[in-house]
């Protein structure tokens, strides 16, 4: 079995839901059978998973790319990472500021550099390098996260870590028909964040994780507390050590241990055989998933 | 009698709770132990004068006693790590804070992370140029901020609002390091191997309660904005009560990837193996099957010492109250 399952966010679902939900439902959508037709070619999980990520950085309706969450000073400050289930390769960039698709870039380190994670202006450096072209920091900022930033700047916030506007990391995690397993998560983190402050995102084996024959997940919500959990690397270690099925795991790190640290947010997961888990602690999660066996949604709230 | 009934369920918890710590502290039921490392990597009896290796020696000794005063007073786990490690970054031998290794423009560029096994809270730093002690700036990112990881001028920004003074670049740098980046770059082989020295620590206090602080420059030659694991909480750091303490050194992208440290940890509690064990597979079958060295000390609540590696070596040191003290370098002293 093929299979994809992406995201765009967990978190409270804003008030206005109803007249913004069918945009982000289509754009998901479309995002889902684009990935999907890669698989469905016989392509890699890997390029599923970079493209659809890529495509919802693109979308300024998502916490990720153009339209990502805004720092103190009004900067996009973006993370990424995407890890191969195959050899448990991985590559992540954090805190850059002018890479139009961070993805690519986390895919770039993977592919073309000795490392895994490349920060900042040195992250910058290396996409030079790399000849992938710089974009000035206002392509990321639109209207919508700079009217965000001015609210919680006016002390309109829900809490230190989660506002209702950070609903939007975004992510992806498929199995192709070779059965290997890839995941990618992208986000510019939290709205009026600290300049420099890292989430769970580019974080291998917090927020992204994949291993053949186990199970590929990428995580959102509290990025410090996915951290702390090591959210994506526990759920496989409970798949592999403990012989959980993947479901249990994701349920018990989602409902169990990252609230018992006090946060919430939710995982996108597929499985070794293609299953696929979506759960979530949060009012909502932009979601969608696809399946060669004929399971296709797209969903906001539970 | 009357009375005696009355009261006896009270009565009993009282003393039982005065008594169970009194007992466990007159049988040494709970250890205290440190264990610090200095880097694992190829380190050859022939290349270490003894002058050097009784340098090296005496450096892990100092920084092991420092952590482990801390302990015998009383003090937290947090605060022993802390202190082990800061001496560690204080000495120019070790690839942390003074003495760490400079990346491809000549720059030491430094990570840190610790963690708290009682709270699985957690802080960490990366890509900082100007923080003398990168391990406190990591605790002060645990216990001042609502973050885990801050990274590079924004890390940076927040020493200076904790009150941190910066100390220029060159403060880090030593003759020593400029000859090897010098050596490195004239050599046409990409091995950025030169790196050995990552510095690290896992302790018990008298709670019951395990800590876990890493500190490093990361690669020679590295490329700027570089991250290896020693930042990475589950790869290079972990701490859990409920597990283990651990803190890892080698090839840092091979760590994130097998996220090492938490998968230790993993291995203790859902196979249910010895730390020791846990130690041995993750070090010398799943890293080793990478084609990676490297090592890592781990130690847990019940007092077990673990410091294991597949390298030439590993600087290293342990200090516990059953009586152990000791300090190694190569495999077997």
């Amino acid at each position: 079995m093929h299979s994809i399952a992406i995201h765009g966010g967990a978190g409270a679902v804003p008030a206005d839901l109803i007249s913004r939900g069918a945009h982000y439902a289509a754009s998901l959508s479309g995002v889902l059978d684009a990935a999907f037709d890669i698989l469905e070619r016989g392509g890699t999980s890997l390029d599923a998973v970079t493209t659809a990520v890529r495509a919802l950085e693109d979308d300024p309706l998502f916490n990720a790319g153009r339209g990502a969450a805004l720092t103190r000073e009004g900067w996009a400050e973006l993370d990424a990472a995407i890890m191969d289930g195959r050899d448990q390769r991985a590559g992540a960039v954090a805190s850059v500021r002018h890479v139009k698709n961070p993805v690519d870039l986390a895919r770039r380190v993977m592919e073309k550099s000795r490392h895994v994670l490349l920060v900042s202006t040195g992250a910058e450096e290396f996409a030079l390098e790399e000849g992938l072209p710089l974009v000035p920091n206002l392509y990321f900022r639109t209207d919508d996260r700079r009217q965000q930033l001015a609210h919680e700047q006016q002390g309109r916030r829900v809490s230190d870590l989660m506002p209702v506007t950070s609903l939007g990391t975004v992510g992806a995690v498929a199995r192709d028909q070779h059965g290997n397993l890839a995941a990618a998560t992208s986000t510019g983190g939290m709205t009026n964040k600290r300049q420099g402050r890292v989430g769970d995102s580019p974080i291998i084996g917090a927020g992204t994780y994949a291993k053949n024959g186990v199970c590929a997940v990428s995580a959102t919500g509290h990025g410090e507390y996915f951290i702390r959990a090591v959210a994506a690397y526990h759920i496989a270690s409970a798949v592999e050590y403990r012989g959980l099925t993947l479901d249990a795991a994701v349920r018990e790190l989602v409902h169990s241990r990252v609230p018992t640290l006090g946060g919430k947010g939710g995982i996108i997961a597929v499985g070794a055989q293609g299953e696929i888990v979506m759960d979530f602690s949060t009012e909502g999660m932009f979601r969608a998933a696809r399946a060669s066996g004929g399971r296709r949604e797209v969903a906001i709230q539970r | 009698m009357a009375d005696v009934k009355r009261f006896s369920p009270g009565l009993m918890l009282a003393l039982i709770a005065l008594l169970v710590p009194a007992l466990a502290c007159a049988q040494g039921a709970q250890p205290i132990a440190i264990v610090i490392h200095g880097g694992a990597g190829v380190i050859n009896r022939a290349d270490l004068t003894r002058e050097r290796e009784a340098g090296y020696r005496a450096g892990l000794e100092a920084a092991r006693d420092a952590g482990f005063a801390v302990l015998e007073r009383g003090g937290s786990s947090l605060d022993a790590v802390t202190a082990a490690v800061r001496m560690l970054e204080d000495d120019p031998q070790f690839n942390a804070g003074k003495g760490a290794v400079l990346n491809r423009d000549g720059i030491a560029e430094l990570d840190s992370s610790i963690m708290d096994g009682k709270t699985l809270k957690a802080g960490a730093v990366a890509g900082v140029k100007h923080v003398k002690n990168p391990v406190e700036l990591a605790k002060a990112v645990m216990e001042k901020s609502p973050h885990v990881l801050l990274i590079s001028g924004g890390a940076e920004e927040f020493a200076l609002q904790q009150g941190f003074a910066l100390v220029p670049n060159s403060y880090f740098r030593t003759e020593s390091r400029v000859r090897q980046l010098e050596r490195m770059k004239s050599s046409t082989s990409d091995s950025g191997s030169g790196s050995k020295g990552t510095v690290g620590a896992v302790a018990l206090d008298r709670n019951g309660n395990l800590a876990a602080a890493t500190s490093t420059g990361g690669m020679a030659n590295k490329m700027p904005g570089r991250v290896g694991d020693s930042p990475i909480i589950g790869a290079g750091t972990y701490a859990n009560n409920a597990s283990c303490a651990v803190s890892a050194t080698g090839d840092g992208e091979y760590f994130i990837r097998s996220v090492v440290a938490h998968d230790v940890c993993a291995l203790v509690t859902y196979k249910g193996i010895s730390l020791e064990a846990a130690a041995r597979e993750v070090i010398h079958q799943k890293i080793e099957g990478l084609a990676a060295t490297g090592g890592v000390i781990a130690l847990d609540t019940a007092g077990n010492i673990v410091m294991d590696f597949n390298s030439g070596g590993m600087f290293r040191a342990a200090r516990d109250s059953r009586g152990r003290k000791d300090v190694a370098i190569y495999g077997d002293r």
